[in-house]
Order: structure tokens, then sequence, then C-alpha cells
């Protein structure tokens, strides 16, 4: 069989962030990260070690071949390439923006997505919007590149409400992180 | 208002309610007043399934394969968890709720039912659990049913062990980089890992050890579902690729895994790629397949598309025999389902459901549809399991 696994070396460090650390030490690190947010868009994956995928035609998902990027609030935005849930832009919020009154987690599950524009892949956080009523509008499940729980920082299906006062899911949004 | 002007206006709308609707309902009306009551259950039969609401929607309805009426519903909160006792006297739901519905103090529990009332019986406090729901891997019981091993991620990930007979949380079990719980009978458990191997922790009173097995799949590349099929009888778990590779695994201290064969293959096509423009049958939904354990037959959703459509809804339920490895059934199937689960008695009955909420019952045998139950639910679907 031939493999397909475009951002290997990113998720190498996925697996042996999750396969070799404790629960204290995976607190600190995202303590770490959280502290230096603003300074580097790390989470959970570093730019630096993000691989050089195949962003060939032939390599293209379907996904990605019909991807656009005018319309952020349909679920074929290339950036929702591995979205699960609500858009937060159909729920008076934005992209990277929750919607009043929710909060956004700190940690997210992430995507690679080729913008159509440049033909180059980025990584993608999804973060929920949490401590609303789900917001029902724009429901999305898109699963590129998407896994299962024991490698759940690739996996949609998570509520990722963890460290927010409420756990309850509102929206997801889906920011820039860098190049892939 | 007052509550004397209340009480009369209640005993004036009574008053005349009984004056304007008895003569309408006067050839049907026994003159004896009912008293109201509850009734109860038989034990876990083998021909029903327990299906649950769609994604956040509470309660697990129980539907007779044989009818395809509803016989009952187990109160499982949203994103909660439910297992079966094997002895047949309860229901257990690894649930989490919140002081003030949405917010306020977390608290998470294992709710234990009676099975014949459903009445609450007593709630098992626990440290955590992974809020989720729609998977069958994340609370499992032991094959006796004494034990449950409840998943835990916050964001690090975690198993709870509980002593069900005691009804007391025992202790959590880190296990970092697992997920997806396999009972390993007089063992512990087992859990695939993202390095591609099975972690088994093998409990010891106080301690325990955790070992892993040599790296036989790609997490990332063709990951396994998380819903994995474990069959008490024969101590055997059963896994299913994206691309429709399946794998056995004797369970056991060092659980032997097979080497993988492709459900396509098994009918005589070639197997499925994860190349992008390769367009094939694959397996596809949250719940995609099921095991028939008396006859060791895999049921699986299959849809045709391209690789990472591993949700897709089904068009056909596939057919395996586990032992010849030979594809033994293309059943046409509408609606697009997204999860399967079959009956585990000899009539092997199927149930589907999906997005839309309704459910279809399939004779696996003939493939024929016996019921279509509308607003069945959209969730993840259980069955008894024989012991």
């Amino acid at each position: 069989m031939i493999r397909f696994n475009p951002d290997a070396a990113g998720e190498k460090l996925l697996r042996r962030l999750a396969g070799g650390t404790s629960r204290r030490g995976i607190l600190s690190r995202l303590g770490a990260a959280l502290v230096a947010a603003p300074v580097f868009p790390l989470l959970p994956v570093s730019r630096a070690e993000a691989a050089k995928p195949d962003r060939s035609p032939e390599a293209k998902t379907a996904f990605a071949r019909s991807a656009q990027t005018k319309d952020d609030t349909k679920c074929d935005y290339w950036r929702y390439c591995a979205i699960d849930g609500s858009l937060c832009t159909c729920c008076g919020g934005g992209i990277h923006t929750c919607p009043a009154g929710s909060e956004p987690s700190p940690v997210s599950w992430v995507g690679s997505c080729i913008n159509p524009d440049d033909g180059k892949a980025y990584m993608i956080a999804y973060r929920d919007c949490c401590g609303k009523p789900t917001c029902g509008q724009c429901g999305c499940d898109n699963i590129d590149r998407e896994t299962q729980l024991y490698l759940p920082q690739l996996n949609n299906n998570i509520i990722w409400c963890f460290g927010t006062s409420s756990m309850e899911y509102h929206c997801s949004t889906a920011m820039m992180i860098g190049a892939a | 208002m007052t509550r004397l002007s209340m009480v009369a206006r209640v005993a004036l709308f009574a008053t005349a309610a009984v004056a304007f609707v008895a003569p309408v309902m006067a050839e049907n009306v026994i003159a004896e007043a009912e008293e109201a009551s509850v009734s109860t259950m038989e034990a876990p039969k083998a021909n029903w399934f327990y299906v649950r609401g769609g994604w956040g929607s509470a309660g697990s309805s129980i539907f007779d394969a044989g009818t395809g009426k509803m016989v009952g519903m187990v109160s499982t909160s949203r994103d909660s968890d439910l297992a079966i006792d094997p002895d047949g006297k309860f229901y257990y739901v690894a649930e989490t709720m919140w002081s003030k519905v949405n917010r306020g103090t977390r608290m998470d529990f294992v709710s234990v039912y009676d099975s014949k009332s459903l009445k609450l019986i007593t709630e098992i406090p626990t440290p955590g659990r992974l809020i989720v729901g729609g998977f069958t891997t994340n609370f499992v019981l032991s094959d006796d049913g004494k034990t449950a091993y409840d998943y835990n991620f916050d964001p690090a990930s975690s198993v709870n062990i509980i002593d069900m007979a005691k009804r007391k949380f025992v202790r959590a079990i880190e296990l970092p980089g697992c997920a997806s719980l396999i009972v390993n009978p007089g063992v512990g458990f087992s859990a695939l890992c993202a390095d591609g191997t099975l972690a088994t922790v093998a409990v010891k009173g106080a301690t325990q050890e955790i070992t892993r097995s040599a790296e036989f799949f790609d997490a990332a590349a063709d990951p396994i579902y998380s819903n994995v099929a474990y069959d008490r009888k024969k101590k055997m778990a059963v896994l299913l690729s994206y691309t429709g590779q399946v794998r056995t695994v004797a369970m056991g201290a060092a659980p032997v895994v097979s080497a993988p064969f492709s459900i396509q293959e098994a009918g005589g096509m070639r197997a499925a790629d994860v190349k992008p423009l390769d367009i094939a049958w694959y397996p596809g939904g949250m719940q995609p397949s099921a095991l028939h354990r008396p006859s060791g037959t895999l049921w699986v959703l299959m849809h045709k598309g391209e690789y990472w459509s591993h949700k897709e809804g089904a068009e056909e339920i596939w057919g395996l025999d586990l032992a010849a490895k030979k594809l033994i059934k293309r059943i046409p199937v509408k609606g697009h389902p997204r999860n399967i689960e079959i009956t585990q008695d000899d009539a092997a009955m199927i149930m589907v459901n999906g997005m839309e909420n309704n459910a279809t019952i399939i004779d696996s045998k003939t493939g024929e549809v016996k019921h279509e139950i509308e607003n069945a639910g959209g969730g993840l679907i259980s069955v008894v399991e024989p012991k």
C-alpha cells in the first residue's frame, strides 16, 4: 500500500508529544503554550517542525480540489478541511472570533488545509467557542486527515472546551497558525 | 392571582370540561376512576436495539428487532456512554453534568439503573471522563461485569477503574497517547495508540504494568476506527481501518494481532488505497461496523468514494466472514446510514440509522427491510452482547 502521509513530521511531533508526556508534563506544556501564544502561534504544531507535504493536484483530496476562498460561511471554505460542528461565522462570530457571550477554548484540534489561491498548505487550529448552547447554524463535518480518539489533536469529534469556564459547545472557528 | 381564585378557576374549568366532553366520549368511557401507574420492563433482551438520539440529544430508545416497536428508554444524558451489565441486571451510564446545567460545578459519575424498573439505584462519582459520546470504547465492562474502564481526557489521557460490585471508583491510570479501550480478560484492558501500537495495561492491585505491541498500523495515514468490536466468548477484538484493512486481535497478556486483510480483496476487488482520485468502496460512518459474534461475521457500512471519506454514509452493507476472509453478502441500503449494529441472536437483525434520525431494521440473512422507524434516533446503537 502506498502511504500518503503529507504531514508526517508534524504528526510525528504530535505523537511524540502524546506518547511521551505525563499529565503534569502536558499541563505544564499547555501552560507554557498559553503564555507563549501571543509570541509563537504554535498550538499544537509549530511551523518550524511541520512537514513539506506533496500538494500537487494528484495529491489533493476531494475537499481541496473543490474548496473556495470567498465565503467563510460555507462548509467548502478552504480552511474548513477538517472542521466539525457549527461555523462561528454563521453564529454572530467570525473565522477566528467567538460570538458574543461565548469563550474560546485555549486548546484545539488542527487541520492542514490547502489555500486554492496560492496552492499552499496551512496549519489551521479549530478552536471551539464554549459556554453557550449549540449554535446549530451551518453544520459541517469535513474530515481531511481526520483521525480517531487515540490521536486527539487530529480528531474532530472531541469537544475541545477544556480550560474554559463552561464546557458547553457553541461553535467552531478556524484560526490560521501558519504555513504547513 | 390568589390561591383561592386559582382553585376556583381550576374547579370551574374541571366542571366545564366534564360537561363539554362527556357527551362526546360517552360510548367509550369506562365509568371507573383510573390510577396512574408505571410499567416495568423485561431484562435486556438479545433482540433489542438501544438507539441514541442525534448529536446533543439525550436518551437511548429501546426497539424490539422483531416488532420494530419501542419498548422503553434508558436515561443517557448528552454525550454519555452506556454499558449493559453482562448479567442483565443493570444499565450503567457514564455521564457528566454541571450544577447549573451548562455551568457551575462539574460532576462526573456512573449512574446505575435497575434494568427492569429503569429506576436510578445509585451514582458512582468519578474524577472525570471524555465528553464526546458516539463511541463504544470509552466506557467498557470486564467480561464478568465487575470492573468498568472509563476513558478520561482532560486533555491528557487516563483511564478510570471502577469497581462495579462495590460501586466505587478505584483509581486512575495514566495512558498517554492511547484511547479506544478493549477489555482484556484476566489482564485488564488494552487500547489503541497514536504510535500505531496496542497498549496493554495489566492491572495488579494498586499497580499496573503497561506494555506495547509492535507497531502494526499508521494512526495518521490509515487509522483504525475507535469503535472496535470485542467478542467475550472468543476473547477477540476486530479492528477495521479507514481503507478497509481488517485485523483480529487475540486478547491476552501479550495480545496477538493478525495480519491484515482487505475487505475489498475479500470480495474479489482490488484493495482500496489512501491516494486521492482513487475511487473505491470504503468503510464509512461513526459506527461503521458491527460484529455478529455467533457467526463471526463483520457487517460494514460501505460507500463508493475517495480516501478521507471515512464518515460518509453507506450505500451498501457488506457482510464479511472473518474466518474465511470472504465477502458473503452485499445489501443495498437507503438513507446513507452512519451507524450499524446487529443483534447477537440467531435472527441476526441489523439496525442502521443516520443523520435523518430514522432507523431501518434489516434481516441480515435475506437483506429484507423488516421495519422502518421514524425518529428512532440518529446516534450510536448498542445491543446486548453474549456472555
